[in-house]
């Protein structure tokens, strides 16, 4: 029943989102981080050492975050070790969920760039290489969700939570070494459902 | 637009597909899964804050933890609990207990269990961890099965976890399933090669055919894979994949006519193919005019078909703008661009704002004009309130500055330094008005200007070279020897006023202490009060023993520059002070401030003249300054000198001989020996040639120093007349002892005690006669044999307290020189400083005081090092640090 009520959709341009303006952490998740994240830095160590891998790589991490700051889903392209990889989600957080309707969603972020981009409660936030493409990685979110919202049908928080693997499964298949490889929803969704056939009814 | 479009693929969704692999809709969100894991998740999701959330996953751990320890447990119960640590792991907290778990559910035959183990495995390991190597073994075993969902997982984990060292392990099988039934199946594999070429490009330098090969696959997404991996080979190396230009061209030619159509988005033709293709062709075009004559007209088309294709098509005719910028320009190509860019800077949609200044600052690069006409939205996007777009006017900017802008261009970027918040961003700010500040300058007056405003703003960011390239500029000045002295007293003044600030940038406070050492009496206050305000500056400003050791040096100046040449009351104290210090450095400088300012005033002024830091410093490189003393050790029977590689192998290192002689600088794989005590009675540590005044040495007690500078001097019995090897030496004070201790107990020695041990050439000096090391010494470059003998061998036999030089050379070459502080190294100094003819000048704090290092310039440091002060001195002197040390 939980399930139901906490339901909203994702789509841009529902009544979710039009309401959701009060996207500031009052407490909460992003306090907790920042506290993490000051110790951290207390090390003096403000660079994220990430491991970069030759060639390029164009989309180094895809996280959902909700609006309250909870990580929802978080897939690294590269090897980023763990105490790095929360430090990241709550700058992220910072940065991006701090943003009004009024600034674009690009930010620039330790010589990355990243894009996110809001469905009701859920930021989709996107860390890709300095030179690529913002609106094509902007569109690429959206697809992303598109892809979700066919396979679940009317997507919201609770569904991605509930199938977080599935999830996985979708990001794998559409990004393979950091590369938009696939953007054709049949395959990607014919891929996923494959391992997790249906049950007979 | 994104609502809209969303609708639309809303209504597509309700029509039932012919496709026929499209699940039903609903398949994801049927409950497969146990009421106790959505309760869990359902708990995760309605955490108010990290604490009650902390609390949860804590339970979640123990819970795990011996469940998933049980060993009857069902599959699709493991699957949930392996689902549930990814929450664990995800949400911040330990799951390492459950990652063998994850493993061991990879050999499952059930497809959907062995697929969630990959996928768990590639979420908690990276691919160093100690665990892929049980992975490999299924991934090689699942490569090969029939059931092309299994090799699908498998290539995917092979994408996410293999390293360097396993790709051989995996690359026959991934090259043969290019060859596979199923798309699905070749178009990973290509992916798991350009991962292995990610990895290392060398492990598949030679299936670079096999990309261009799956570029021809009947398969669109087998294409568009081996597009991402052409892309990396083109990014690495254009020039063997020029030929490939008329297939990307026609590619994007049949694309933007929509012979793709099942890849559409939005109506749009398989854009981020498109943006691929465009990427790849700029790489390709880049300088190269017949090339890119080829893409003008696909590129044309791209870019009208985009202008009319929503959100996306904008992003194509954005890649469109700057694939135009980088190859070969055309003009009518650019006058499109032109326009869209336009169109995008024009638009209230800030994202669209956001590419277009990005893709402007790019056409401007080729022609300035195109930014004429957007000047005053640029100058409103200065004051935007989003830091992005503000950030990315600054890039635009930047890449328009000339000399007749340079002026605002540095003032709104300090402006922006003063709001910027990232880091990475402000290192790039500082860096770029260094930059213009030194292209661009007027007058040096503004740059000096300029840069202190930076410095006060950004001094947390400002990279050490900015300031040592304004310290070069005040030091060298323009050759107008008016405007220069104008120039710097204006320096000085603002930097005496600047230092009443509390908690200044170090940077800065480095260069007010060198300007103020150097050119503090054209402010006209006397020597004196400037050392007061420097003894101030130590007490107000907070960097420590960095800012005292900078603005002791900075006193020793200005004293010199005085008549006579003395200290003030509070730089003596403050000289003083340092001696006692714990600070190795600030008690070097102590020392040799006190030493030298006892010499004669001709002596101090010559260290440390006033206003001579532009002046370069010749390094005699062949020390032909000794030769005189060579020929007279020579012709009092001192051996000559032995390049290195021509001495016998040391005996003593006999074992290690037989294997071959050691290659310079290779790295050894056998193990040092347990490090021994060395012998009491070797005669005096020759590393301490001046042990009885010994400053430096914490772990000798004084006393047995002492007396081994005073005991009978060892003599040297020479069996081979070598110098240099170990074998030859044998000190008569200690004639029972083996002659030298297995070299890698010495090497073990040096490295963890450094004091203790002797080198060869050293060991044989006998302690109180210094000169007797430098005879030996200066047998070296003896013009009758070997004139050429390198510098370092020298050094390296010379460097005292750098233990026995091993066979690779352990010594002090010409870079210790310039840049090393650090007192064990300063032995190498006074050899020149030792002989040279000119005023004894050691490059001792170059790094912090000179301007520049990297221009040969005036070195200023101190002369002596205690260390080895009774190489360098007159001799007969009294020692200049007997009182001080009592």
């Amino acid at each position: 029943r939980t399930a139901v009520r906490r339901r909203r959709t994702l789509r841009p341009g529902s009544k979710a989102f039009e309401g959701a303006k009060d996207i500031r952490d009052s407490r909460g998740r992003a306090s907790g981080f920042g506290a993490l994240d000051l110790g951290l830095n207390g090390r003096g160590s403000g660079r994220v050492v990430v491991e970069r891998i030759l060639g390029e790589m164009t989309v180094r991490f895809v996280l959902l975050v909700n609006k309250q700051g909870q990580t929802r889903l978080a897939h690294y392209n590269e090897i980023v070790p763990k105490a790095e990889r929360r430090q990241i989600e709550g700058e992220m957080v910072r940065k991006c969920l701090t943003r009004s309707d009024k600034q674009c969603s690009i930010v620039e972020h330790r010589g990355m760039k990243v894009i996110y981009r809001r469905y009701a409660s859920l930021f989709f936030i996107v860390g890709v290489d300095e030179h690529e493409n913002e609106l094509a990685v902007h569109e690429f979110i959206h697809c992303v969700v598109e892809t979700l919202d066919r396979h679940f049908g009317n997507v919201c928080e609770l569904d991605i939570m509930f199938h977080l693997e599935k999830a996985h499964y979708i990001l794998e298949e559409m990004v393979m070494n950091g590369q938009i490889v696939e953007t054709n929803k049949s395959i990607i969704l014919g891929q996923t459902v494959m391992y997790d056939p249906p049950p007979e009814k | 637009v994104a609502s809209a479009a969303s609708s639309r693929a809303r209504r597509g969704f309700g029509r039932p597909r012919t496709a026929g692999t499209m699940p039903p809709p609903t398949v994801g969100v049927a409950k497969t899964k146990s009421k106790e894991f959505y309760d869990i998740v359902r708990q995760i999701g309605e955490c108010k804050n990290k604490s009650d959330e902390d609390v949860i996953m804590r339970r979640e751990v123990m819970t795990l933890r011996t469940q998933m320890a049980s060993p009857k447990l069902e599959k699709t119960k493991m699957k949930e609990l392996l689902i549930r640590l990814m929450y664990v792991d995800m949400l911040g907290h330990d799951a390492s207990f459950g990652y063998i778990h994850a493993v061991k559910a990879t050999h499952e035959s059930d497809i959907s269990m062995k697929r969630l183990g990959y996928l768990a495995t590639s979420a908690f390991l990276d691919e160093h961890h100690d665990l892929i190597i049980l992975i490999v073994n299924t991934v090689q075993q699942d490569l090969k099965t029939d059931n092309y969902l299994a090799v699908c997982a498998a290539l995917t984990t092979v994408c996410r976890l293999v390293n360097e060292e396993t790709i051989p392990a995996v690359l026959t099988q991934v090259v043969d399933l290019l060859s596979h039934r199923k798309e699905q199946v070749r178009k990973k594999a290509v992916m798991a090669l350009h991962r292995f070429h990610q990895r290392s490009p060398s492990s598949v330098a030679h299936l670079h055919g096999k990309f261009r090969q799956m570029l021809c696959d009947k398969d669109p997404s087998v294409m568009s894979a081996a597009l991402c991996a052409l892309h990396d080979l083109i990014l690495a190396d254009a020039t063997p994949h020029k030929n490939l230009i008329p297939s990307f061209v026609s590619i994007l030619k049949q694309i933007v006519e929509h012979r793709l159509h099942n890849y559409d988005y939005h109506k749009v033709p398989a854009p981020f193919i498109q943006i691929k293709l465009l990427k790849i062709l700029a790489a390709l075009g880049t300088a190269d005019k017949a090339a890119s004559t080829e893409m003008y007209s696909v590129l044309s088309t791209c870019l009208k078909r985009g202008d009319s294709g929503g959100n996306v098509g904008n992003a194509i005719v954005y890649e469109c703008v700057r694939t135009a910028a980088s190859i070969y320009p055309s003009p009518v190509l650019l006058e499109h661009c032109a326009a869209a860019v336009s169109r995008f800077i024009a638009s209230s949609n800030h994202n669209l704002k956001y590419v277009g200044l990005d893709s402007l600052s790019c056409i401007v690069n080729i022609n300035p004009k195109y930014a004429a006409e957007h000047q005053m939205t640029v100058v409103d996007c200065l004051e935007d309130a989003d830091e992005s777009i503000r950030g990315k006017t600054l890039d635009l900017l930047y890449r328009m500055t000339k000399s007749h802008n340079v002026e605002v261009v540095v003032e709104k970027m300090i402006e922006f330094l003063k709001t910027s918040t990232d880091k990475h961003v402000r290192e790039s700010t500082a860096a770029r008005i260094g930059e213009l500040a030194e292209r661009y300058a007027p007058t040096t007056q503004w740059f000096i200007d300029t840069m202190n405003a930076m410095f006060a703003i950004g001094g947390d960011v400002v990279k050490p070279t900015v300031a040592h390239n304004l310290m070069r500029l005040i030091g060298e000045g323009s050759g107008d020897v008016g405007a220069d002295e104008t120039l710097r007293r204006s320096a000085v003044n603002s930097y005496l006023k600047l230092l009443q600030t509390p908690k200044l940038p170090k940077v800065l406070l480095e260069v007010i202490l060198w300007v103020v050492g150097e050119y503090g009496t054209l402010s006209g206050r006397s020597p004196g009060e400037l050392q007061d305000v420097l003894c101030g500056v130590v007490e107000t400003q907070p960097d420590g023993a960095a800012v005292t050791s900078q603005a002791m040096t900075a006193c020793a100046k200005l004293a010199a520059a005085s008549a006579p040449p003395a200290l003030s009351p509070a730089a003596t104290k403050l000289i003083e002070l340092a001696a006692s210090s714990r600070d190795v450095n600030k008690q070097q400088r102590s020392h040799e401030i006190v030493a030298l300012l006892r010499e004669s005033p001709a002596l101090i002024s010559a260290a440390l003249p006033v206003d001579r830091s532009g002046e370069e410093l010749g390094v005699d490189e062949n020390l032909s300054f000794m030769d005189a003393l060579v020929s007279k050790a020579l012709a009092e029977g001192a051996s000559p000198y032995q390049p290195v590689a021509e001495r016998a192998p040391p005996p003593s290192a006999a074992g290690f001989a037989a294997s071959g002689p050691e290659p310079v600088g290779a790295l050894r794989f056998d193990a040092y020996d347990a490090p021994q005590m060395p012998a009491r009675d070797y005669g005096a540590p020759p590393v301490r040639v001046d042990a009885s005044r010994g400053a430096y040495d914490p772990y000798i007690p004084r006393e047995e120093t002492a007396t081994a500078a005073t005991a009978s001097e060892p003599t040297l019995r020479r069996k081979e007349g070598t110098w240099g090897a170990d074998t030859g030496f044998v000190s008569t004070s200690a004639p029972a002892e083996p002659p030298v201790k297995d070299e890698k107990a010495l090497l073990a020695d040096a490295l963890f005690s450094g004091v203790t041990t002797s080198s060869p050439a050293a060991a044989a000096a006998p302690p109180a006669a210094a000169d007797d090391l430098f005879g030996l010494g200066l047998a070296a470059p003896a013009p009758t044999t070997s004139v050429s003998s390198p510098l370092d061998d020298i050094l390296s036999q010379l460097s005292v307290g750098g233990g026995p030089a091993p066979p690779a050379g352990g010594g002090v070459g010409l870079e210790g020189f310039l840049n090393a502080p650090a007192p064990p190294v300063s032995g190498g100094f006074d050899l020149l400083g030792g002989g040279a003819p000119a005023p004894t000048i050691v490059p001792q704090f170059v790094r912090q005081n000179a301007p520049a290092p990297a221009a040969p310039v005036r070195t200023d440091g101190m002369v002596m090092s205690p260390g080895m002060d009774g190489v360098s001195r007159p001799r007969g002197k009294k020692d200049p640090f007997a009182d001080l040390l009592g």
